[in-house]
């Protein structure tokens, strides 16, 4: 966890409504300075609503109140905004212009003159390896280079905040690979990042913090790793036995470790400590004639944190 | 403050024009419409030069300058890069503003070349350098308000730009035909007079007959006066529209959003 230096958002009793439909539901959460927050939920948890009222584009109802660096949203919303550098999930650079024009557009509404607009914008191309593409129109560009010219977009003016909206949702290897370095190297900078994905690993490598939404409310708030351990879950043990073994072993087996066979012809357990019980199992291979291979152990995951939680939630709206 | 709101209005204009002067519907309804009406009106017909040239200056002033405002914003919802513009440390009027500027120069620099062409090709002749002045600031209001009229009508929260065609088209071209264009306000039926008194082309047609002949049917004052206060009025309802319908640009559940996702998938 972050030393919690300087609030960079706070965000208190958010709430949002589109007709009937409740997309964000009295939510309240802080980001402080340098973190790197997740934001998680299956489509329709109301993440992205969440991200427009924070930045301005959306006004909450009610009673609620957004600062950011301690100054008031509402009443500030242009310094605010100049607070925040976004990409988005798809491409939102004016298609017609080249990633020069969207550039020079861009460092112009911020108030940047040409000259640091230049010295600013090579910089970041080279970063993002798409310096000899400056020249290209924004829609002849693949997925993948419209990403990184929208991440040279959100850091011209040099933002101390970054939203990214589902940064790398279908991008190349190459590509997720270069964000996700460069994530960490702004976070080693001191940039606040907030990250909508739906890669729980993405999620687990890069988050501090993760909220996990669902229906428009936060149902969690912490670190993943303290998530993980907290897991009621345990990791899964697979193996393989190579050799035909009796049922009375089998049943030894499940006695002591509580195996069972997968479709797949692999056995499987649970563990709370998965080495100790691997050399339970090795113990009992040692004194019988059975033949494992390709042991691997499966430990809890973000994305498994994150599915129990959701059933949960539905499970208990059911039971409501 | 004033000075950087302004700098950033005109780097809004500049994309604007930039981005959107060649699209297919501001040359079609911008250029192609005026032109070919123009030809149907005047080929086989006993018409006066001076008619003729009113015809031709209301008729390309007000078409272009509803032609381009309109198309913007429902583009850049569609194009998500509405989205972006909100974004940046700028409000909805610094870009309804850039749009509109954008809009004014575009038609108020079309409509001076083909006014001064025609001013020649036709023989028209001014009898004082204030019917000169007066023609061009006419030039100036008639521009401005047809270019408000396409910023309000893009009020409607559609990211189809053939959605506001419609609706642009179901109004401009009432606004055209019931106006003093084609027929002189003097010799127009009772009936449609009346009507011609709720479109400001009317005003500025009749403002031009005083320019070029000295025979206006009203005051060229109150001409004057009337356009100003259609702008004024346009100003009132674009903010108010704006106001109420951007945020549904961007709701998730908007129907017009669905519709043109439907029509996409087609």
């Amino acid at each position: 966890m972050m030393s919690k230096a300087q609030s960079a958002i706070k965000a208190s009793n958010l709430f949002k409504r589109f007709g009937d439909l409740i997309a964000v539901n009295n939510i309240s959460f802080e980001i402080f300075e340098g973190e790197i927050v997740g934001i998680l939920g299956p489509n329709g948890a109301g993440k992205t609503t969440t991200i427009r009222i924070i930045t301005g584009l959306f006004e909450s109802e009610d009673n609620s109140e957004v600062y950011i660096f301690n100054q008031n949203l509402r009443k500030n919303l242009e310094t605010c905004k100049s607070k925040f550098g976004i990409v988005p999930e798809i491409s939102n650079s004016f298609r017609d212009f080249t990633v020069r024009q969207n550039l020079l557009f861009t460092g112009r509404i911020y108030g940047l003159s040409k000259q640091e607009i230049e010295t600013r914008a090579k910089v970041l191309l080279n970063q993002y390896d798409l310096y000899d593409r400056i020249n290209t129109k924004t829609k002849s560009l693949s997925k993948g280079l419209q990403q990184r010219a929208n991440f040279c977009l959100a850091l011209l003016h040099d933002p101390p905040i970054l939203i990214l909206d589902e940064p790398t949702s279908g991008l190349d290897p190459i590509s997720v690979s270069i964000m996700r370095k460069r994530i960490l190297q702004m976070k080693e900078e001191g940039k606040t990042i907030l990250i909508t994905t739906h890669d729980m690993q993405e999620a687990q490598n890069l988050c501090d913090r993760v909220l996990i939404m669902n229906k428009g409310k936060i149902i969690t708030d912490a670190d993943p790793d303290t998530l993980r351990r907290n897991f009621k879950q345990k990791s899964t043990v697979r193996f393989q036995i190579v050799n035909h073994i009796s049922t009375n072993q089998i049943n030894q087996l499940e006695e002591k470790l509580k195996i069972k066979k997968e479709k797949s012809g692999y056995y499987s357990f649970l563990s709370d400590n998965p080495i100790h019980d691997i050399s339970s199992l090795s113990h009992i291979i040692e004194h019988s004639d059975i033949e494992v291979k390709n042991i691997t152990i499966k430990e809890v995951s973000l994305e498994d944190v994150f599915i129990d939680l959701i059933k949960k939630t539905k499970r208990s709206e059911n039971n409501d | 403050m004033i000075k950087e709101k302004l700098a950033v209005i005109w780097v809004l204009c500049k994309k604007n024009i930039s981005l959107y002067i060649k699209r297919g519907p501001v040359l079609i309804f911008g250029l192609m419409f005026p032109f070919f009406i123009t030809l149907s009106w005047v080929i086989g017909r006993d018409i006066s030069f001076n008619q003729i040239f009113i015809g031709i200056v209301a008729m390309t002033a007000f078409f272009t300058s509803t032609a381009i405002s309109p198309v913007i914003l429902p583009q850049e919802t569609r194009e998500k890069s509405l989205e972006r513009q909100l974004y940046y440390p700028i409000s909805i009027y610094e870009i309804l503003l850039g749009i509109l500027l954008a809009s004014f120069l575009y038609s108020l620099i079309i409509t001076l070349i083909i006014t001064t062409t025609f001013v020649f090709i036709l023989s028209v002749s001014f009898s004082s350098v204030l019917q000169i002045f007066i023609l061009i600031i006419g030039i100036g209001l008639i521009t401005f308000f047809g270019s408000l009229l396409g910023v309000l009508l893009s009020a409607i929260p559609s990211d189809m730009t053939s959605d506001i065609m419609v609706v642009s088209n179901l109004i401009k071209f009432p606004l055209v035909f019931i106006s003093g264009i084609f027929i002189p306000l003097s010799i127009t039926p009772f009936g449609l007079f009346v009507l011609s008194l709720f479109s400001p082309i009317t005003f500025f047609t009749d403002l031009m007959r005083f320019c070029t002949s000295n025979s206006s049917f009203f005051n060229v004052g109150l001409d004057l006066i009337i356009l100003l206060l259609w702008i004024i009025v346009l100003l009132i309802a674009n903010v108010v529209f704006h106001r109420r319908t951007m945020p549904k640009r961007f709701s998730e559940g908007n129907g017009t959003q669905q519709k043109s996702k439907k029509r996409m998938n087609k």
